[in-house]
């Protein structure tokens, strides 16, 4: 997304580049945007998608839509992939408005039950993402604030939990401030080493607040708090305000859903751990940790941390006791009991693949085929054909051929999105000589 | 997606189990080989494993393999190969490269003579480019390619299906289906069925500085639902112990290779909609414990660095992490709890003040 404007992130963070309220398919006009913006309003208000629209030589859109298409698959890839500094332990807390709004069916089925969904999903895929992270979920109802699930680092509790509001209806006004409240006091305890991040999903287009929820965004940046939105009616002028005072004067975390698609987006790209600001945010710490073996019993033993009994589990490095499912805390002793393969599943966001070039028709001679699926790449045609399909969408290869620039293989649409969203490994450079290590320092192994 | 012409597609797919896809990765490293000569050598075990993938072709009509070698200097594609100049035909269907057929085999099954053909011959090309001062230079193999050549081959073969089948599912379009959790029946039911089947020699220390690529392949096929399943002929490799527990394969080590055979047929040919129904040879005490950065010492309680989660047996000196550098505050490890200072601190002013004392809150810990 070269297209996106740096100027206005300000100096916070240079990196996050995935602004995604403002997505669209279009990549001209910025200028014209960039006014939009510091009105406040948003590119999409003004969107003329059919004006993308070219007739190809054989009178149809096919060529422009494929196209598009593939422009909107290239577009999720091109993200910075400097290794930054992000926060790997997270602390997030989940809200959710439960408020009468969300019975409006403008999403399907309504935005309540999609919510719910998408909650789910959200819990799964952080967990996915964060494997060491604590997320706790609060509900907005009634103008009260209250506690759907704990903090913990257990989806399987988050998950039931949220399945259990599906019983429920929504109703009442919603307090943004409440839930805040709530949320700071739920993140007040967590250590300093970890992120602490509040989000919300707000359906209302309005507060009722018992004080001044202006004292609340005070505490909020007093403590560290980041606060992200997603806005399923319209934009609300506090929360975008609670987002650009909660992120250093930055709302790219304010976002309102278009359609179900935009939604899932907005939701899902909380899940990445965000870069660490630069001004101190969270101080760096040495964490002590366990690293269990899993034992297996012939006869069923309680475990510590429910009470249930069962024959396998992990026994506590300090003090012996047993816990049932990893990640978690001791429940005796405290200390933090991990895997060696959950720190590896965050190692991917540290050391982000790098981004694949397009190859202009020069250089596309050198493949017929995909490196790594071994689809075939359309051939090579005659020079006086090279310009024509000059008008296509940015980040979109002439030839349909990207190239890694560490091992200069070249690859298809598709593996592209692969390997940068599923794998995070290059099928190229892994597959070469030993010596050379794009992905992570080769100190970087946990096992024996 | 295209709901004109799916009528006829629909009535197959419903009548019919969903294909599987078997991708072989074979250790072809030269020196573990070597090692195994007497018990098993590479040309008897190269045959076995075709016996194992016809098998798995026998199957169903529709089933399909995919064969990648993991050598020691490269991974590469033994079946199906793509000639990088003739661009004609790539959807796996290769016969124009089978042209060199001898006339004694054209009795056999042609799927079966296809995959023979082009295997030996791949793998003879592949032995034939291996210099001595590849050999020389390293004793690893390349897993983490191997692994993301099978892994990018059945993402292409899953969208290839799906598209031709109709299918509705988000992942044709690219999207990764969420990771069901319990419940993963709906992805199961449907949609090409992927496996990985690892034919491992070489040893663990070997592929150490793989480890991070190696782990996101694990992880890839973890959220993708594709089992890996793990033949160790020799040696122990605690990655691919890893792999398998963590994507519920199958890991085997074989106290006898010359039996391998009969090692596939038994515990490896199965798929995944009869596995269900299987007691599987699975294994239980897998090591997860972590190796320390900075001595390599095997460690049950670790320190962890915030920022890159580097482990280290015992807190660096200075503070500073060895691996990002970073200023590291340390915690008060070793210390004596604090808890017992702090109750007579309060009993002290409790009763040197005047007797109207308010109860104080208890001091929290800052953030």
């Amino acid at each position: 997304m070269a297209d996106s404007d740096e100027e206005y992130i300000g100096g916070v963070s240079e990196d996050e580049d995935n602004n995604p309220a403002f997505r669209g398919p279009r990549g001209e006009a910025t200028t014209s945007r960039a006014k939009r913006r510091k009105h406040g309003g948003a590119e999409w208000e003004v969107s003329r998608t059919w004006e993308t629209l070219v007739e190809g030589a054989d009178g149809t859109i096919s060529s422009t839509v494929e196209g598009l298409l593939e422009a909107g698959k290239r577009k999720r890839l091109l993200r910075d992939t400097t290794p930054l500094q992000r926060g790997i332990i997270r602390h997030l807390v989940l809200i959710l408005d439960l408020s009468q709004s969300m019975i409006e069916k403008d999403l399907r089925p309504t935005r309540y039950l999609l919510t719910l969904r998408y909650a789910q999903e959200f819990v799964r895929e952080f967990f996915e993402q964060n494997p060491i992270s604590q997320l706790g979920v609060l509900g907005l109802r009634d103008g009260l604030a209250l506690r759907v699930s704990d903090m913990s680092g257990n989806p399987t509790e988050h998950i039931s939990a949220i399945q259990a509001l599906r019983d429920q209806d929504p109703k009442g006004l919603p307090s943004i401030q409440n839930g805040l409240e709530m949320a700071r006091g739920a993140l007040f305890h967590t250590p300093s080493h970890g992120t602490r991040e509040v989000f919300i999903i707000f359906g209302s287009l309005l507060s009722s607040d018992p004080g001044d929820i202006h004292q609340t965004i005070a505490s909020l940046v007093a403590d560290n708090i980041r606060v992200g939105v997603v806005g399923l009616a319209a934009q609300v002028a506090i929360c975008r305000e609670i987002c650009a005072k909660t992120n250093g004067g930055d709302y790219y975390r304010y976002g309102v859903a278009l359609n179900e698609q935009h939604f899932r987006e907005l939701v899902m790209d909380v899940t990445t751990p965000p870069a660490t600001y630069s001004q101190k945010q969270s101080t760096n710490s040495l964490l002590m940790m366990g690293f269990p073996s899993r034992t297996v019993e012939t006869n069923p033993s309680l475990c510590a941390c429910h009470s249930k009994p069962s024959c396998g589990g992990y026994s506590c490095s300090r003090c012996n006791s047993k816990a049932c499912g990893l990640p978690a805390d001791c429940a005796s002793c405290g200390l933090t009991l991990i895997l060696s393969t959950h720190l590896a599943r965050s190692y991917h966001h540290l050391f982000p693949l790098m981004n694949w070039v397009e190859v202009p028709w020069q250089r596309a001679a050198r493949s017929s085929a995909c490196f790594a699926c071994g689809i075939s790449l359309p051939p090579v045609p005659p020079k006086d054909q090279w310009q024509t399909a000059e008008g296509q969408a940015k980040g979109v290869s002439v030839s349909s051929r990207y190239e890694c620039p560490a091992c200069k293989n070249h690859f298809c649409i598709d593996c592209d999105l692969f390997a940068h969203e599923v794998v995070h490994n290059c099928p190229g450079c892994q597959s070469k000589a030993a010596r050379f290590m794009p992905t992570g320092p080769d100190t970087m192994d946990t096992s024996v | 997606m295209n709901a004109v012409d799916a009528t006829e597609h629909y009535e197959t797919s419903a009548r019919d189990p969903a294909p599987s896809l078997l991708t072989v990765i074979l250790d072809t490293n030269p020196h573990a080989w070597a090692l195994l000569e007497n018990s098993l050598p590479l040309s008897k075990a190269i045959a076995n494993i075709l016996v194992f993938l016809n098998a798995h072709l026998a199957c169903n009509y529709a089933n399909e393999v995919a064969v990648v070698a993991s050598h020691n200097q490269k991974a590469a594609w033994l079946y199906p190969r793509v000639r990088q100049n003739t661009a004609s035909d790539t959807d796996g269907d290769a016969a124009m490269n089978g042209s060199s057929a001898e006339p004694g085999q054209v009795n056999k099954y042609r799927p079966f003579r296809i995959v023979e053909e082009q295997v030996t011959q791949n793998l003879r090309e592949l032995m034939e480019s291996t210099s001595g001062a590849d050999i020389q230079g390293t004793n690893s193999t390349m897993m983490a390619g191997a692994l993301t050549l099978a892994l990018s081959h059945i993402n292409r073969s899953s969208i290839a299906w799906a598209e031709a089948h109709g299918a509705d599912m988000a992942a044709a379009g690219g999207d990764v289906p969420p990771t069901g959790g319990s419940t993963g029946t709906d992805t199961m039911g449907e949609g090409l069925q992927s496996r990985i089947l690892i034919v491992s020699v070489s040893g663990a220390t070997d592929s150490a500085h793989q480890y991070i690529p190696i782990m996101n392949a694990i992880f890839a096929c973890q959220r993708l639902h594709i089992p890996i399943d793990v033949c160790k002929l020799s040696g122990d490799a605690v990655f691919l112990q890893q792999a398998s527990d963590a994507t519920k394969g199958v890991y085997m080590s074989l106290a006898e290779p010359q039996g391998l055979l009969q090692y596939l047929m038994m515990a490896f040919l199965p798929d995944q909609r009869s596995r269900r129904h299987l007691i599987l040879p699975t294994r239980v005490d897998v090591d997860f414990r972590a190796a320390c950065f900075c001595h390599r010492r095997v460690v049950d309680i670790g320190f962890v660095c915030s920022i890159c989660l580097s482990i280290f047996c015992e807190p660096p000196e200075n503070g500073d992490c060895l691996t990002c550098g970073t200023h590291l505050e340390m915690g008060d490890y070793g210390a004596k709890p604090a808890v017992v200072a702090r109750k007579k601190k309060k009993k002290k002013r409790v009763n040197g003040q005047s007797n109207t004392a308010t109860p104080t809150p208890t001091p929290t810990p800052g953030p």
